[in-house]
Parts: C-alpha cells; sequence; structure tokens
C-alpha cells in the first residue's frame, strides 16, 4: 500500500536538493557587489514610488468585488447554457424560468450598485 | 423535478425574500426612509399572516429538503414576531443615532430568510446555508455604527469568531455524512445504529458546538457580552431573540429525534447547561452596564435552554418553545427600553445612558416606562404572573421528566442567584434619587411606533403569563 507512495518522496527529494543546492552554491560561490540600484524594490522595472503600505480608494475594493459576483455568475451560466439544448420542452421552460430568476437577483444588485453611485469614478 | 405546488408551503420564506430584494431597490430610487420602513412592516406582516396557512400539515417538498410541519410554522411564527416588534422599535432608535439608512431594513429581512431557511432546513447544508446568511447580515448589523468604536469592535469580534466556529460546525457535518452517505435530516434521524459509530458521535458533536456557539453556551459563551454591548441596541433585541430561536430551531427537533441513540451526550449537555447558567448568573452580578447585564442574563437564559435540550424529550419540546415565546416578549421589551432611554451621543460617538447609575430614579422621572421595566425584569428573573416563569417551569418540569431532578435542583438554585441583579435594578429605579442633574426630558420623549411595539412586548408578557395555555391550544406541538 504505501509503497506506491515512494516515487512520490523520491521526487521531493530530489526536488528539495535540486532548490537548496542551486541556491546554496550560487550564495556560497558567486560574486556579491550590491549597489543602491541592486538593492532597491523591484517594481517591474519602474522607479519605486512610496510606501508600499498605503491606503487604497474603496473603489478598488467595489470593482473587485463587483468582479466577483459578475465572474461567478458567467461560471454557473456556462453549464446551463450547455445543457439546455439537451432538454425536452417542458424542462427548457422550467431551466429558462429558472435562469431568468438568477439573473434578474444579479440585474437588481447591479441596478442596487449603481444608483448607489459605486461606479462613479471621479 | 420540483413541483410547482411546492412553492405553496414556503410562501412566507418567498415573500421575505422578495421583500429583502426590493427594499434594496426602493433605497437606491426614494430618498424618502419612511418608504422602505413601511414596506418592510407590510413584508413581515404579511409573511408573518401566511405562516399561519400551513400549520396543520405535516409534508416534506423540494425534494427532501424542506421540511414543513407544526414546529418548523411555530419556530417561523416566533422568528416572524420578534423581527416585527424589533423593525417597530427600530425606526425612531436608527433616527436617534444618526444610522438611518434603508440597508439596516433590508439586511434585517436577509437575516430572517435565513432564519426561516434554517427552520424549515431538512438538509445539513440548507440548514448551513440560512446559518451563513443569518450571520453574514448579523455581523455588518452588529458594526452599523460605523463611526462607534466599541460597535466595530463587536462587529469584528462577531465575525471572526463566528467565521472560526462555522469552521467546526462545517467539519461535523462533513464527519456526519462520511458516515452515513447523506445530508438529509430525515434520513439521519432514522439512521439506527448508525448513529452510534464514534465518527458520527464526533461529526454531532462538533456540529453542536456550532450551535452552542450562536447560542451563547458555555465554554463558547465568551463573545456575548462585547458583541451585544457594542451593536446598536435594537440590533442586540433582535440577536438575542430571533437569532437564537433559529438556531435553537434547527438543533432542537434533530436532539430531540435521535434521543435513544446519543445518551451519552446527555451528561454533556447537563454540565454545559450548569455552566452556562452559573457563568450568566454569576458574572452579571458584578455588572454596571445595563446592556451587559442583560447580554450576561441572556448567557443564562441559553443555560436554561440548555437544561431542555439536555432532557431531550417531548415535554423539553414544549417547555422550550414556551420558553422562546416569554423570552421573545421579555427580552425585545427589556432591549426596546433601554433603546428608549438611551442617549444621542453622535458628538462623542460613545454610547450614553447605558450605565446602572443612570436608572437611578427612573420611577420619578418616567414612572410608565420604570413599570414596563420592572415587568420585564420580573419576568426574566422568573417570577409567577409573567410569561417567564411558565417557561422555566415547563423546561425545568421536562428535566425533572427525563430523571435530571439535580440538574433541575441546581437550575432553580442558580436562577435564585439571578434573582438578585433584576432586583439590583429595580432598586435603582424605585427606591434611589437621580444623581444626573443634566437629564433632559427629551429622552421621554417616545414615538408611536416604540410605543407600539412594547405595548406588543408588555402584552405578550402579560397574556402568556395568565393563560399559557392559549399557546397550546393555537400550536398543538
Amino acid at each position: 500500500m504505501l509503497e506506491s507512495y515512494i516515487p512520490i518522496f523520491i521526487i521531493i527529494t530530489i526536488s528539495l536538493l535540486f532548490a537548496i543546492v542551486n541556491i546554496s552554491f550560487s550564495t556560497i560561490f558567486g560574486p556579491q557587489r550590491p549597489n543602491k540600484e541592486k538593492l532597491s524594490t523591484y517594481e517591474s522595472g519602474v522607479e519605486p514610488i512610496g510606501s508600499a503600505r498605503d491606503r487604497f480608494s474603496i473603489k478598488y475594493y467595489m470593482v473587485a468585488v463587483s468582479f466577483i459576483v459578475f465572474d461567478i455568475e458567467v461560471v454557473f451560466l456556462y453549464p446551463w447554457a450547455v445543457s439546455f439544448i439537451t432538454l425536452s420542452k417542458p424542462e427548457m421552460i422550467y431551466s429558462f424560468i429558472v435562469g431568468s430568476v438568477f439573473l434578474f437577483i444579479l440585474l437588481i444588485g447591479l441596478i442596487y450598485e449603481y444608483k448607489k453611485g459605486v461606479l462613479k469614478w471621479d | 423535478m420540483i413541483q410547482l405546488q411546492d412553492f405553496n408551503y414556503i410562501i412566507p420564506l418567498l415573500i421575505i425574500t422578495i421583500g429583502a430584494t426590493v427594499t434594496l431597490v426602493i433605497d437606491a430610487f426614494s430618498k424618502n426612509k419612511n418608504v422602505v420602513f413601511w414596506f418592510t412592516i407590510v413584508t413581515v406582516v404579511a409573511a408573518l399572516s401566511t405562516a399561519f396557512i400551513h400549520i396543520d400539515i405535516a409534508t416534506i417538498v423540494f425534494n427532501n429538503f424542506i421540511r414543513i410541519n407544526i414546529l418548523s410554522t411555530t419556530f417561523q411564527v416566533l422568528i416572524l414576531t420578534a423581527i416585527l416588534i424589533s423593525v417597530f422599535s427600530s425606526k425612531s432608535y436608527i433616527e436617534k443615532e444618526g444610522i438611518n439608512f434603508g440597508e439596516y431594513y433590508s439586511l434585517m429581512l436577509f437575516s430572517v430568510m435565513g432564519m426561516i431557511l434554517m427552520v424549515i432546513g431538512n438538509d445539513l447544508l440548507l440548514v448551513f446555508l440560512g446559518l451563513e446568511l443569518m450571520s453574514i447580515c448579523f455581523y455588518v448589523l452588529a458594526g452599523f455604527m460605523r463611526k462607534r468604536i466599541k460597535s466595530n469592535e463587536s462587529a469584528l469580534k462577531y465575525f471572526l469568531l463566528g467565521a472560526f466556529m462555522t469552521g467546526f460546525l462545517l467539519y461535523g457535518i462533513a464527519l456526519m455524512y462520511g458516515v452515513l452517505g447523506t445530508t438529509n435530516i430525515s434520513t439521519i434521524s432514522s439512521a439506527g445504529e448508525l448513529i452510534k459509530t464514534p465518527t458520527f458521535l464526533i461529526g454531532f458533536g462538533l456540529f453542536m458546538v456550532g450551535f452552542f456557539f450562536k447560542l451563547g453556551v458555555f465554554p463558547f459563551q465568551m463573545w456575548v457580552p462585547d458583541v451585544y454591548e457594542g451593536a446598536p441596541t435594537t440590533i442586540t433585541g433582535m440577536m438575542s431573540t430571533a437569532g437564537k430561536i433559529a438556531a435553537v430551531g434547527v438543533i432542537l427537533p434533530i436532539v430531540v429525534s435521535l434521543a435513544s441513540n446519543i445518551t451519552t451526550f446527555r451528561p454533556v449537555f447537563s454540565v454545559a447547561a450548569i455552566l452556562t447558567m452559573l457563568i450568566g448568573s454569576v458574572i452579571a452580578l458584578s455588572q454596571s452596564n445595563v446592556k451587559r447585564l442583560l447580554a450576561y442574563s441572556s448567557i443564562a437564559s441559553a443555560g436554561y435552554i440548555m437544561v431542555g435540550i439536555a432532557s431531550m424529550n417531548d415535554w423539553a419540546l414544549k417547555g422550550i418553545i414556551f420558553y422562546l415565546v416569554a423570552y421573545v416578549f421579555m427580552q425585545l421589551g427589556a432591549f426596546i427600553i433601554i433603546s428608549i432611554l438611551e442617549q444621542n451621543s453622535s458628538d462623542t460617538n460613545e454610547f450614553k445612558n447605558l450605565e446602572l447609575n443612570n436608572y437611578k430614579g427612573l420611577a420619578k422621572e418616567n414612572p410608565v416606562l420604570a413599570i414596563f421595566f420592572t415587568i420585564f425584569l420580573f419576568s426574566l428573573a422568573g417570577i409567577p404572573p409573567f410569561a417567564g416563569f411558565w417557561g422555566k417551569y415547563y423546561i425545568f418540569y421536562a428535566a425533572i421528566q427525563a430523571n435530571l431532578i439535580w440538574l433541575s435542583i441546581v437550575g432553580i438554585l442558580i436562577s435564585v442567584v439571578s434573582v438578585y441583579y433584576y432586583l439590583k435594578l429595580i432598586v435603582y429605579m424605585w427606591f434611589m434619587d437621580s444623581d444626573n442633574t443634566e437629564y433632559s426630558q427629551d429622552v421621554y420623549r417616545v414615538s408611536p411606533l416604540t410605543n407600539f411595539a412594547v405595548s406588543l412586548t408588555i402584552v405578550g408578557t402579560l397574556f402568556f403569563g395568565l393563560f399559557p395555555e392559549v399557546f397550546f391550544n393555537l400550536f398543538k406541538v
């Protein structure tokens, strides 16, 4: 039973050794010539500005939340749309109504968000 | 396949769901907050009246997912009554405290939706869904006074501990599923010998832990005082009544139907009951804040409910339900009166006029409020002509029927201890002179809606105290 896990152990050991040996060898034998430019924060090649521990505008969170809601909506709609064609006619009507209710609830969320001024960006 | 007539049985739930969604839209389009308030009232009243339609029916619908019987109907009615009274009392309070937002009402309605799902759910996953819906709304409502540090503390504590305890609950459900291969409550109730396997018992224990947290049973009671103190007072009233009813509405039918197979849990529940009553009653003795005092008293009440749960018989079912009926009226009434006496403090962002000392001489300045508060406190203490007495009586009767005589004796002794702090508050109100010179008469200008809410609670406390049998004639539990 447990023998079947041996290959996994071997691969874990090899990958651990590989990582440790490579990093320690390059730290020990590699040349160390630090300068100000090298030690500064890497920010995609741009000059770093300010501190990373900053307060973000609440708008970013709002956009993130809206994104997640509509992202998940799509995830649910895909299987719904794909299986729709395989249904018989009364089932189709039923599943259309259920899908519409789902979309309608999310639409109300969007209307609420819009009227509360969450999408205003200034 | 779901039948169309299945929807007949969940009309209250549908009304609440539609109402909660529509209040959001109304709030977004209308500047007038009264519209949201009155729409909420109409929704809850409609749901409450339709809840009675299926009072004599016992059936299981929606592919074994929804259970409609006298128990679930009774719990629905209790929850909706508690919400109706809280909504009535909320309007003037949230106007006074400057948190008059329409979301307050829609969050309340969404939490009711969760509670109803919990009590009618016949599947652990549905129960879990309802519990989360209820809890998330409570987390937000507890922190609704967002500029007040206490309120933020309350919301954060409740959220972190609640999320942690949800983990226990889910793990319990997973273990039960692992043993029985189902999450359906009816199937679990009739599973027979498999229930006695250790894995299932561990799962069941963890499941109960999740609900004991919501009830505030020892050793999961530490969040109660902090959360109840920091939340808006009307919300505290709602959390301590409706939220508890929903949690009891889930565990009570399960415990009673499994009773013969889980007798191993009886000593555990008994000890938890005693420690809960003890902690609630003894720590309340030294409280100086009225809201904290009532929070500890609600821990003690959870202890009495636990006495019933430990007895696990049909008498316990009746006793606990009657205790909850009394509890809705007396606890909500007490919190509404506290919310009336609380002073507006938007300048300092602290709660004001909530100390015991502020209640000195209340009887001289406003005798009516003092009389009402006294009645609620007597009822909470369990003094005869009021509903609270019969609640305790039935619960201890159930314990005696279950041969837990020692438990009922200890419970009654602790209940005597708890009379002290209720009487202390009464003495402060009636027999001490006010030392507060800056007391303004504005405090006593109570709005008619709040008056109506208080009258409902006082009528309930007196009526069910004088005629306890009326309830059981109506709901043949």
